[in-house]
């Protein structure tokens, strides 16, 4: 059996650490370099490719990483998750425009506000079994997106415009060239790697591959299933969180059609597409599914067809994602079982 | 605020029931599967644009039918009304049993994954609205009705019109047909075996494929029928339209219990009811947040819906 | 597996050549030539508005190319879905575009305000045949799209109590109900008729978002508060839907809308309900304006023109004339448009004031849905 994530994970071991930094680097090295690939084949018709990077790719990596946290770490079916970006860029657009705030200083708050969205919705919902919870995070998406949309205390189906940069750390953010926004997000979506990678191989991780595995062994084994569901559901909100506050800023303008059901099921398609559970397959799935409706722009009609038709191939070629996750980290099926997935 | 209700509360109901039937046959889409194979079809609402965009094309290409045409005689009517049902309900069965067989069969053997099939569903709904979409060039297309919308009579201020009492009864007749099937022939025995167990049913015996094949059809078919009926009262199809009424169906299967098809039938006309009383209360702009709110409610004291699951009383 | 992985190889390489044949057509030309864009939905809901202003775009640049000028005039047509969402993707690269010199477009007002940013930053200058959102032109709103925003048409601010003029034209007592489809558009257009509505003549609203299929409530709500006219802001489609759902409902009043509703499909769409439906726009359409080139427009295209085919027209001709008087930039079209006067493709005055309006903004016309097609009575004072 080869698959690529394994290749990869073979490759890591056997590497001493200077060979590990060596690639590291290389590799953040390429990615870094990206905005300055706008004129080789990467191009995007009319969309520009240096805007293309900041969203939809790299806002759907770090998206993709926060829900991966829920539906592939813990095996919770999240269809709402588009509420906590919702939260986060509204925080930032209403703090923005009536306080003098600026966007750092409102990002922990814009966190904060889409955790306790969270814990709202997580406290009376997670003790439903998975199709059921699906439903109603789908729910909770819609009464976010409705609510502002009803409400012209908060800019009603115009939004809000006029939302500020975020002021420069050394440098000036451009709206004409958006590389600046892009190290940016690339900084915030190491830093989610990190803290990912940091919490996967301490309790909470733990805690949360049990769950996805068998939720009432975990139970029995003394895992406080519930409190650690929470946990994980609120790590996810933070992520969206941080994710819209940032939004916002860079998008100056928003509207509740931006936060539609569609972005929810796109952001979960990334996290299958790339391999549930397995933060660098996630992040691959939402690269190309952020790229490609951009890509094939050309195809003006069509190219939401072709969007389509790739999902249904490569989810009946590779189920498991293109990268999936480790074997060992495979839950062993129980059929007709709600808790796995 | 509750002027609107208390002053036209019958006219309101019988619109809310007529609208409930049409969510209770698209529900049985998505219940049936789920009663089997624990999924939800996403592409059950674009299998529902497809039935109603057959009966849109064969009134109105097939038989001519047009807005400005004197209505024809009782005999033709009847006729044109069983082929669109008819059409209807076929090309929404097949189309249900390709999306098993493109979304579901292959992956279903070879991972455990549950989310996969949900993706591919999805993508397999993308292809068909978009199809639909490029063909229909985004435009809404308005069909002529088939069932005139003359009044029957008038029930305390409320007119009874015909459009709405067909689809109350022939859904509720459809409806029973299906639960006696379910519950009486060979075939509806074998879909009660597997969604009780599906290990079990094998080793009885039971053709899982064809069961899981039949159960997309079933669902196919009710979710055509659905389609026939939309068009009759509201007269119009969109290639988008299968989202929100989709959405609508599915929350009314959770409502009543997913994969409990009598909880789908509460659940789909309580729906309707729901949708139409909160609009008149509320304000049309806040329907969705009520009726998401009641569903929260409804999960939080009966977290298996209001019927419970499974297809026939309880799973094992 | 192994195989599965060359087949995805074979996939991922097939794929980079076909986008690498893409990418390598020659971007410069031989030819002395200027680019302008025309932004607006081209797919999705809203599809119609925008395919009938990018046909008039091409009309008139056919008329212009055919003529073999010195300096040929390319379009590239961005579409924007008439959504805020997507023209936040789009606008970037059309502003990066060093080529295009200036839009025609957008054509909705929200994804105007989401792009504005953009080409406000680059100044590339813009004219709308259709943004009628009366912030774009106020100076005191962050959607201020000064230096670089224009627009044709007036403004919902006009439109508003037009229509709340208009549409109680046949009642002696009249009683409104109004309705929106809770759009940006809708929503801006709603607030100026209720506020033009005189004293006790609202009945009641309601918001019904583009979604919604069932109209029973709203219906009722008409139905209990004794209204006899019924004002719709949105768009065609659901207008007709609505109005439809009304007449089964045994409602006999009035039906009126603004200029989301002027389009053909609303009265293919509602058949005979449409008949005596009052409707307003800010525009003339062309074939009332100047039906030679009207007669013209269908020789040429073999199609009627649309709503703002006028407008589009109109703006199209402002950008080719700028070119035959040399303009290649971005700065020199601002310049050279605010410094325009001259006439519309209907024949009225043409030049815009220091916010982006239109000086001599063509009144607002009053229609009336008769016979199957709209019939232009009298400009609404």
């Amino acid at each position: 059996m080869i698959n690529l994530r394994d290749k990869g994970a073979e490759f890591w071991e056997r590497s001493n650490r200077p060979v590990r930094v060596l690639t590291v680097f290389a590799i953040l090295a390429v990615i870094a370099a990206l905005p300055y690939a706008g004129n080789s084949f990467l191009q995007t018709p009319i969309a520009a490719f240096d805007a293309v990077l900041v969203y939809p790719m790299g806002m759907f990596i770090l998206m993709a990483l926060g829900l991966n946290v829920v539906v592939g770490k813990s095996g919770m079916l999240d269809l709402g998750y588009v509420a906590f970006f919702a939260v986060g860029a509204y925080t930032m657009a209403l703090l923005s425009t009536h306080t003098g705030l600026n966007t750092w200083e409102i990002m922990p708050i814009g966190i904060i506000a889409a955790m306790i969205a969270g814990v709202l919705l997580a406290i009376p919902t997670l003790r439903l079994r998975g199709d059921y919870l699906a439903i109603v995070t789908l729910g909770f998406g819609e009464i976010v997106r409705v609510s502002a949309l009803n409400s012209e205390s908060i800019g009603g189906a115009l939004g809000i415009a006029g939302i500020p940069f975020p002021p420069g750390l050394g440098f000036e953010y451009q709206l004409l060239d958006q590389k600046y926004f892009y190290w940016t997000i690339l900084v915030m979506i190491l830093l989610v790697i990190w803290v990912i990678r940091r919490l996967t191989v301490r309790r909470p991780g733990r805690a949360w591959e049990s769950i996805r595995q068998d939720e009432d062994a975990a139970e029995l084994m003394g895992v406080s299933t519930y409190k650690y569901k929470i946990w994980a559901f609120v790590f996810g909100a933070a992520i969206g969180g941080g994710a819209g506050v940032f939004y916002a800023s860079r998008s100056m303008v928003i509207a509740p059609d931006n936060f539609t059901l569609n972005t929810s099921i796109l952001i979960l398609a990334c996290v299958v597409f790339g391999g549930m559970g397995n933060i660098w397959g996630v992040i691959v799935g939402a690269a190309i599914l952020g790229y490609l409706p951009d890509r094939f722009r050309f195809l003006s009609d069509a190219r939401l067809l072709l969007f389509g038709l790739v999902l249904v191939i490569f989810m009946n070629l590779r189920p498991e994602g293109i990268l999936p996750r480790k074997k060992r980290e495979k839950a062993i099926v129980k059929k007709g079982s709600g808790a796995t997935l | 605020m509750f002027d609107t209700l208390i002053h036209q509360f019958w006219s309101l109901t019988y619109s809310g029931i007529a609208l409930g039937f049409i969510y209770v046959l698209i529900a049985m889409g998505y219940t049936m599967v789920y009663g089997v194979l624990r999924m939800i079809n996403f592409a059950n609402s674009e299998i529902f644009t497809v039935g109603a965009f057959a009966t849109m094309i064969v009134s109105k290409y097939v038989f001519d039918f047009s807005a400005e045409m004197i209505p024809p005689s009782n005999a033709k009517l009847f006729l044109v009304i069983i082929c669109c049902l008819a059409a209807s309900m076929l090309v929404s069965g097949l189309l249900a049993f390709l999306v098993e067989l493109v979304a579901y069969r292959h992956l279903r053997n070879r991972t455990s994954n549950r989310i996969a099939p949900l993706i591919s569903a999805i993508g397999i709904g993308i292809v068909i609205s978009e199809v639909v979409r490029i063909l229909t060039r985004a435009r809404t297309q308005f069909s002529p009705n088939v069932v005139p919308k003359k009044a029957l009579f008038t029930f305390q201020g409320a007119e009874i019109r015909l459009d709405n009492t067909v689809t109350i009864f022939a859904g509720l007749a459809l409806f029973i047909i299906l639960e006696r099937f379910i519950k009486l022939s060979r075939l509806g025995k074998g879909i009660r075996a597997v969604s009780m167990d599906e290990d079990s049913a094998k080793l009885m015996g039971v053709n899982l494929n064809r069961v899981i094949s039949l159960t997309f059809i079933l669902g196919g078919l009710m979710t055509g029928a659905a389609g026939f009926f939309y068009v009759n009262v509201y007269e119009n199809v969109k290639y988008n339209m299968g989202f929100s009424l989709g959405l609508a169906a599915f929350t009314a299967a959770v409502i009543g219990g997913i994969g409990n098809i009598r909880g789908a039938f509460f659940g789909g006309i309580a729906l309707g009811l729901v949708e139409i009383y909160a609009s008149a209360i509320v304000g049309t702009q806040w329907k969705p947040v009520t009726v998401f709110i009641i569903l929260i409610l409804i999960l939080l004291f009966r977290p298996n819906g209001i019927f419970g699951e499974a297809i026939q009383k309880t799973r094992v | 597996m192994n195989k599965k992985i060359i087949s995805g190889f074979a996939i991922a390489a097939s794929a980079a050549l076909t986008f690498g044949v893409v990418a390598s057509v020659p971007a410069s030309a031989a030819v002395k030539e200027v680019t302008i864009a025309y932004q607006g939905p081209l797919t999705g809901d809203a599809a119609q508005t925008g395919i009938d202003e990018v046909n008039a775009v091409k009309y008139a640049l056919k008329k212009y190319n055919d003529t073999k000028p010195a300096v040929k005039i390319n379009l590239v047509t961005i579409d924007d879905q008439g959504a805020g969402a997507v023209a936040l993707t789009v606008a970037p690269g059309a502003a990066a575009n060093k080529k295009i010199i200036a839009i025609v477009g957008p054509a909705f007002s929200g994804a105007t305000i989401s792009s504005l940013p953009y080409y406000k930053a680059a100044r590339l200058p813009m004219i709308s045949p259709s943004a009628t959102n009366v912030t774009l032109t106020d100076k005191k709103s962050v959607n201020y799209g000064y230096p670089v925003f224009h627009r044709v048409p007036s403004t919902d601010a006009f439109q508003g109590p037009a229509l709340a003029k208009w549409a109680v034209q046949n009642q002696k007592s009249p009683k409104v109900y109004v309705v929106d489809d809770k759009s940006p558009y809708g929503t801006g257009l709603a607030s100026f008729v209720k506020k033009a509505l005189a004293s006790g003549t609202l009945g009641g609203s309601d918001s019904t978002p583009d979604d919604t299929k069932d109209f029973a409530a709203t219906i009722s709500k008409v139905k209990s508060t004794d209204s006899n006219v019924v004002i719709y802001t949105g768009y065609y489609a659901q207008a007709a839907i609505l109005l439809n759902q009304l007449r089964a409902a045994g409602f006999k009043g009035d039906f009126a809308a603004g200029d989301g509703v002027m389009s053909q499909s609303f009265i293919d769409g509602a058949g005979k309900n449409a008949e005596g439906a009052l409707l307003v726009a800010p525009t003339i359409p062309l074939s009332v304006g100047n039906p030679t080139m009207e007669a013209d427009y269908v020789k040429v295209m073999g199609a009627a023109s649309g709503e703002y085919s006028a407008e589009t027209i109109t703006i199209t001709n402002l950008f080719i004339e700028a070119v035959k008087s040399g303009v290649s930039t971005r700065s020199a079209m601002l310049n050279f448009i605010n410094g325009y006067k001259g006439l519309t493709a209907v024949g009225t005055k043409l030049s815009f004031d220091r916010n982006g309006d239109n000086n001599g903004a063509a009144a607002i016309g009053g229609f009336i849905v008769k016979g199957g097609k709209t019939v232009a009575i009298e400009v609404v004072k």
